[in-house]
């Protein structure tokens, strides 16, 4: 029925411009939905590298968040949402790391993440990422795959999800894949070859043709069956292997409209384009197109682009790093340039570059063409002339 | 209209880059019809229809009226007069005050429950079309002037095309929606009508192609007529002139220009239904076709309800389940906030919205999301005008930015940070062109 009372609360309450009505997105719904993604690929790589992931990223989270915790209260530096922003960094700072690092390493990649990254330049380079290759630097013995002979990483065993011991790792012999094959007894978890370096090793000629075979040695010898990039048991960072886990995540984010389906659409075409074309070297002479090689009747070709995108940090790249929105251009047209810079960098650099998280590289080194691509990208304003035709005045 | 199949399942693409498809909330309110509230208490009756507007009353404290009589007389041929909403008595000579023009001259009218009106004329008289819309009152909502005005100066800019705006793309108004239900044939009749008397070659009623039995329904009375009916695809602010004459004729106006100087005019839908009464019927303007809505209104829906009506006393008719923390004079997403009891319903009010909560939230530092860039109709960058507050040059693209935004408040509606941009755009236009917007050139406000 009608209130006889006032039928307004307080006319002072009333002043305010149009628009009157706001949309339902706030910075808090994208953040935490942001938040809760980055988690679904943490709680799956806490399932294939154990309690030691979740130590990782909780230490990573703490520091990352502790240092910018203490940068906002001593320098009054408060802004609305600016935490959560970090407690979003300090989780996939974590999901960069492996889950077999000591806990300082952990501890500095957060604190560089909040200082450098997010304090010192603002946001406008990813600051985990920043974090992640700062300590790639500093402990290369630890984290970097070149120097070894042959780089083996633990994954728990498909019996010993979640509660296993990763430092109880051995290697087996005849590797079937990863739901096929048990450890030894007492063991825990699986001394495996990460398919990154397999594929960095071949790009060079490192590894032997059978024959007239080229790509077969990589495949049946190097390289673990596809299903197992897809569902995450290979070594790696915490959150970089999950692949399957990542795209669904990632799906989800595009479902509700906080990242746009433009980029790591973008950042995976270019890859896939880049790693067809680009040589590899092979004998002393570069192999153009290695896409369309075919040996035995096998699109081998195929495979070996197959496994460039699930390998590494690509993934985790496109779809949860690449689309931080402070760091990524306003538009999606910027973000298609962004995506295919970052996809093919990332491939350049993975095939012939020596440095290590070349995807992280890539996505840093396309920060700095941020501004650059939203200059470039701008909308023409109804009613005046295209940009290029403008007459400069 | 010729369709594809796809197009007739899937409807029109957007025709402009940018816009939202906004949840329209219109639903239950558009099925109920048209109701007419016939006034309980006095009338405060604004006796002009802007403040710049000058008109003599015409009627003195204690004189009768009956409905449609003059009370007010135009001063110069840019003003138009008022006429008696009921029949009554005038009771004072004193100010009213109106939520878009503040106090305005006005009178105090008690009903007397009769049904008595002035006399109509029977059929047409020789008096042309544009006298006979300045006499019975009929005010333009967009560019908000008398409507004889505007055609004058349509037909001096040498208008070649009319365009009748019944998009609505706005959350909760009903009220176009409810006369292209409820009167078609009357409006086609009007839009041919008005088209003459502008001689145009071309006359368009641009209605959402989402009301496929209304387009079906305009489009057979419209067989054989010079109207065409072009149904579109309705993202907010398509029902905004500017992005009208983009999406039927494909005309760009200039930032800051007139939409005169495309040789279109943009009659809104409202001002077409008012000059219906005049033309068709000879009866002056005296209701406003009104949405009144709001998740705190217990019968919400479409009123026609007498000028002069206090818009607190309208609330209180329609029914309140709550109090309002928000009142809202128009659309909810280009109408005015206002909280003062007097303020009374005008010729030209199209809607009153009332909210149990305000939705206010504290603004936090821009994240570049890039929501407001992708879907700002005019393709400016809110968040680079945003910053020339704080700036005291501003560059010329910018300047061309400031006038080519058109007001539709998007920008602000998406932004997740809750930052005032569209506001803040408005003073920045003002303090940097020292005008008002350009695109409605002038004739807006």
């Amino acid at each position: 029925m009608t209130t006889e009372a006032s039928w307004l609360l307080s006319p002072a309450a009333l002043r305010g411009e149009a628009p009157h009505r706001r949309g339902v997105s706030t910075h808090r719904h994208i953040l935490r939905t942001w938040i809760a993604a980055a988690g679904v690929v943490g709680l799956v790589g806490c399932a294939l590298f154990g309690i030691d992931a979740l130590r990782v990223i909780i230490v990573t989270l703490l520091f990352t968040f502790g240092v910018d915790l203490m940068f906002v209260v001593t320098m009054r530096r408060a802004s609305g949402g600016r935490l959560s922003r970090t407690f979003l960094i300090g989780v996939l700072a974590g999901l960069t790391l492996p889950a077999d690092v000591d806990w300082h390493v952990a501890a500095i990649c957060g604190t560089v993440a909040a200082t450098v990254g997010n304090v010192i330049f603002g946001g406008w380079l990813h600051p985990a990422l920043v974090g992640r290759v700062f300590v790639q630097f500093l402990f290369w013995e630890k984290l970097s795959l070149a120097g070894a002979t042959v780089a083996v990483g633990p994954v728990l065993s498909a019996a010993h999800l979640f509660m296993g011991d990763l430092n109880q790792a051995a290697k087996v012999e005849h590797y079937e894949g990863w739901m096929e094959t048990t450890p030894p007894s007492s063991k825990d978890a699986l001394l495996l070859t990460p398919p990154l370096w397999s594929l960095r090793r071949f790009a060079q000629g490192h590894i032997p043709a059978d024959g007239d075979l080229q790509f077969e040695p990589l495949l049946r010898d190097a390289l673990p069956p596809w299903i197992d990039a897809l569902i995450g048991a290979v070594p790696g960072g915490i959150g970089e292997t999950s692949t399957l886990s990542i795209i669904i995540v990632g799906f989800f984010l595009i479902y509700r409209g906080y990242l746009r389906w433009q980029l790591p659409v973008a950042v995976l075409v270019s890859a896939f384009v880049a790693a067809s074309i680009l040589p590899i070297e092979s004998g002393g002479n570069y192999v153009w197109f290695p896409v369309f090689a075919v040996e035995g009747g096998r699109a081998v070709g195929l495979a070996y682009v197959l496994y460039h995108l699930t390998a590494g940090q690509l993934m985790l790249g496109a779809f949860l790093l690449a689309g931080d929105v402070v760091s990524s251009p306003m538009r999606a047209h910027g973000q298609v340039v962004y995506g295919i810079g970052i996809g093919v960098l990332t491939i350049f650099m993975r095939l012939y570059g020596v440095l290590e998280c070349e995807c992280y590289w890539a996505i840093l080194i396309m920060n700095v063409f941020v501004g650059t691509i939203d200059r470039f990208t701008s909308r023409r304003v109804l009613g005046t002339a295209p940009v290029d035709e403008a007459v400069p005045a | 209209m010729q369709m594809s199949l796809l197009t007739h399942l899937l409807g029109p693409r957007s025709a402009f880059d940018g816009g939202l498809y906004l949840p329209d909330r219109k639903a239950s309110l558009a099925r109920r019809p048209i109701q007419t509230l016939h006034p309980e208490g006095p009338l405060h009756v604004p006796l002009t229809v802007r403040r710049d507007l000058p008109t003599e009353p015409v009627v003195r404290p204690g004189d009768r009226v009956v409905l449609g009589q003059a009370l007010s007389r135009a001063a110069n041929d840019q003003a138009v007069g008022v006429h008696a909403p009921c029949a009554g008595t005038i009771e004072a000579l004193k100010r009213v005050w109106t939520v878009e023009d503040g106090f305005l001259p006005g009178a105090i009218l008690s009903p007397d429950g009769s049904n008595e009106r002035t006399r109509q004329h029977q059929g047409w008289d020789n008096e042309s079309i544009i006298v006979q819309l300045a006499e019975n009152g009929v005010v333009c909502d967009t560019p908000r002037a008398p409507l004889h005005v505007v055609m004058r100066e349509a037909i001096s800019a040498g208008v070649t095309d009319l365009i009748v705006n019944a998009m609505e793309t706005e959350p909760y108004l009903t009220a176009d929606l409810r006369t292209l239900v409820e009167f078609p044939g009357r409006m086609i009749d009007t839009t041919c009508e008005l088209a003459d008397a502008l001689g145009v070659s071309r006359a368009i009623l641009a209605v959402p192609f989402r009301h496929r039995r209304v387009v079906r329904r305009l489009q057979s009375e419209a067989a054989g007529r010079y109207v065409e009916i072009v149904a579109l695809s309705n993202p907010y602010p398509q029902c905004h002139p500017v992005m009208l004459l983009k999406a039927v004729l494909d005309r760009e106006v200039a930032p800051g220009a007139s939409i005169f100087t495309e040789d279109a005019i943009v009659l809104p839908m409202a001002t077409v239904r008012r000059a219906s009464d005049a033309l068709l019927s000879d009866l002056p303007t005296t209701h406003a076709l009104m949405t009144v809505a709001g998740d705190i209104v217990e019968h919400a829906g479409t009123y026609r309800v007498p000028i002069g009506t206090r818009l607190s006393d309208l609330a209180k008719r329609v029914g309140l389940v709550a109090p309002a923390a928000q009142v809202i004079y128009g659309g909810p997403l280009t109408g005015s906030a206002f909280g003062y009891e007097e303020a009374v319903v005008t010729p030209d009010s199209k809607a009153l919205l009332l909210f149990g909560r305000a939705d206010i939230s504290r603004p936090v530092p821009c994240v570049r999301c890039g929501w407001c860039v992708e879907d700002c109709p005019v393709g400016i960058d809110p968040p680079a005008l945003m910053r020339l507050e704080t700036e005291s040059v501003c560059s010329d693209q910018k300047r061309t930015s400031l006038r080519a935004c058109i007001e539709c408040g998007l920008c602000s509606h998406v932004c997740p940070s809750r930052l005032p941009l569209s506001e803040t755009i408005v003073r920045n236009r003002i303090r940097f062109t020292g005008g008002d917007s350009a695109t409605e050139g002038g004739t807006r406000h």
